[in-house]
């Protein structure tokens, strides 16, 4: 079983970020970059099932500009087997990543899809579902547990109010949440050898795609500070204060 | 352009690899080590399965040759220097103790025999920690590590080894010591000592910092060694071991004293006196400030050491200078990061003082720790 797994190069989720001074975006300049920590759960869950046997080929897809290619190197040095980036200028949208792996997919007809659930960078939670549509593929969202049975996959997924287990016919599409596993650290050893595992780049006209902008960011800028927080005395004093001060209880 | 590139002044950017290794050893500084440092140096002791998690970096394995179960890579004492420096940001006891073990493979890629490489070095590829270690230090005042006192004598079967040595890393536990000792007067050679043999006694000392780092004294009262036991031809190159040495200290100390300087800037924007962040007081803001510029000194005369020696180029000078300068400055970052705190920083919550105790020993050690 062939298993294809995205990452994402986003800002590290150490950094505190910054609105650059005209508001037109989150300032990059000299920020710490990493792969996004969904994704490497992905590339974690992908490299757990090739250890078991159980996956054949763990295929690592990237999809920005040339400084990508450092979190595909990173998805290597954790276990994958060789590398695609596709090659993309500026941002690009949910639904062009979308697409672009949807070209991907077709090239590669993995029989697993496994995506971080969203990146935490723009937070929009909408590749892996749009993947699905576009696919016609199952997908199952949020998971915390992937069990391969045969030729289905099942997905035990986290939803409002408890767990949801559902059963896919492969191939299917996976998007990783938080407790799903932990992943590894990459090894110097293998951090060096990832350097001589195959990495191919691809063009967006190669998959068929033309990447077109749907959304213009009118203005970035940090939240409102809060105010600090108060110790209350007691119960009766908290609800006092919520229900006359905060106003949000009656 | 010529055909081969000069090496450039002045660029002390980390390439692709050294930025993956960072973000490996930041993780793990972070994650495994800084959060058990407390209670490790409480107990005075290292937490179960601490250095079999570090054998998964592959620290020790990385320039052993693939024939021998290794990953055969090039050695590189900037690399070493770097990682050693990102990992002790979390705890310097616990990555002392972690890379003990390079210190011993190194000398033996570096000085060893083939027989002995081969011997020795594929136990360090199992994927889990080997005690490994060297013994410089000994215990007199006027030690001088260029100078050993420790005696081996050559007889018939192989080597008699006398006299003691101090503050060995991981002495208590190390199934491997590289021991330096002068031989039949005729100058300083290393041993590979295995296990503990007849006549050789380890005694745990206690110290007020690296508490984790099972510190030890060694005695050898007419230990009989095997023939094979001396390393390489016996032409030992020690001024190189202990400045390879001197380096990795200075790289730990620069490590540990960004913890420091990230501690306290924190703590200081953050802890209000007078209606505003401490901070915004000179006095304040100026110690964080020659925190900061001595820190940064240190660091760029140790990457200038490590980069000297993995040119290939002398670096006696470098080491030493480096050495100095680690040794003076990190005890005042480590004292200054406890007064910033004030009260809180005598106080053991913070780890200001666990740090503070750790980094004075970066001018007493020496031969510890070989990049």
């Amino acid at each position: 079983m062939k298993v294809l797994v995205a990452v994402k190069r986003v800002v590290d989720y150490n950094v505190k970020v910054r609105a650059k001074a005209d508001g037109s975006d989150v300032d990059l300049n000299n920020v710490k970059m990493a792969i996004n920590p969904f994704c490497e759960i992905a590339v974690e869950e992908a490299v757990r099932l090739k250890e078991a046997g159980t996956a054949t080929e763990v295929v690592a897809v990237s999809i920005g500009d040339k400084a990508c290619q450092e979190q595909i190197r990173t998805a290597l040095a954790l276990g994958a087997d060789r590398g695609i980036q596709v090659e993309t200028e500026g941002a690009v949208e949910p639904l062009v990543v979308a697409k672009l792996l949807k070209g991907v997919i077709e090239k590669e007809q993995p029989q697993l899809v496994i995506l971080g659930k969203q990146s935490i960078d723009g937070d929009n939670n909408q590749t892996g579902q749009m993947l699905g549509a576009l696919t016609n593929m199952a997908q199952g969202t949020f998971a915390s547990e992937v069990a391969i049975d045969g030729d289905k996959v099942n997905v035990t997924r986290e939803v409002d109010g408890g767990l949801q287990t559902v059963s896919l016919n492969l191939p299917a599409i996976v998007t990783t949440d938080l407790r799903l596993n932990e992943p590894r650290y990459a090894s110097l050893p293998n951090i060096m050898k990832a350097k001589k595992k195959p990495l191919d780049v691809h063009t967006p006209a190669d998959l068929g795609v033309e990447p077109k902008a749907h959304l213009t960011t009118l203005k970035v800028e940090p939240p409102a500070e809060r105010q600090a927080g108060i110790m209350v005395e007691s119960v009766e004093q908290l609800v006092d204060k919520l229900k006359n001060e905060a106003k949000v209880i009656s | 352009m010529t055909a081969q590139a000069e090496p450039r002044l002045f660029d002390l950017g980390r390439s692709e690899d050294q930025r993956m290794n960072q973000d490996t050893m930041e993780r793990f500084a972070a994650n495994e080590i800084r959060a058990v440092a407390k209670e490790a140096d409480e107990a005075g002791a290292t937490p179960e399965g601490f250095y079999d998690k570090t054998a998964e970096l592959g620290l020790s394995l990385l320039p052993i040759p693939e024939a021998l179960g290794g990953a055969g890579m090039a050695r590189s004492p900037v690399s070493n220097a770097l990682n050693a420096e990102d990992l002790a940001w979390g705890d310097l006891g616990l990555t002392l103790g972690a890379i003990s073990p390079q210190a011993f493979v190194n000398t033996l890629l570096d000085q060893g025999s083939d027989a002995q490489r081969e011997k020795y070095l594929p136990r360090f590829c199992e994927g889990t920690f080997y005690a490994a270690t060297t013994a410089l230090m000994e215990p007199r005042a006027t030690f001088d590590p260029t100078v050993p006192q420790c005696t081996a004598t050559s007889v018939d079967s192989g080597y008699t080894l006398n006299g003691s040595k101090c503050m060995v890393p991981l002495g208590e536990s190390a199934e491997l010591v590289l021991v330096i000792a002068q031989l039949d007067n005729q100058g300083p050679a290393a041993f590979i000592v295995e296990g503990t043999p007849k006549g050789m006694t380890r005694t745990r000392e206690e110290h007020m910092g690296l508490r984790t780092l099972e510190l030890a004294g060694l005695t050898f009262e007419n230990v009989e060694l095997p023939g094979d036991a001396l390393l390489g031809d016996g032409s030992f190159e020690l001024q190189r071991f202990v400045d390879l040495s001197r380096i990795g200290l200075c790289a730990l100390a620069v490590g540990c004293c960004q913890g420091v300087l990230d501690y306290v800037m924190d703590y200081v924007n953050e802890r209000v006196a007078f209606g505003e962040p401490i901070s915004n007081r000179q006095a304040v803001a100026f110690m964080v400030a020659d925190m900061a510029i001595e820190l940064e000194a240190m660091r760029l005369m140790t990457w200038r050491a490590a980069s000297r020696a993995e040119q290939g180029l002398d670096f006696q000078e470098q080491a030493y200078l480096a050495k100095v300068a680690c040794a003076e400055h990190a005890m005042k970052i480590g004292t200054d990061g406890v007064q910033l705190l004030g009260g809180h920083g005598f106080c053991r919550e913070h780890p200001v003082e666990i740090w503070y105790r750790n980094l004075r020993a970066i001018a007493i050690l020496d031969g510890v720790a070989s990049v």
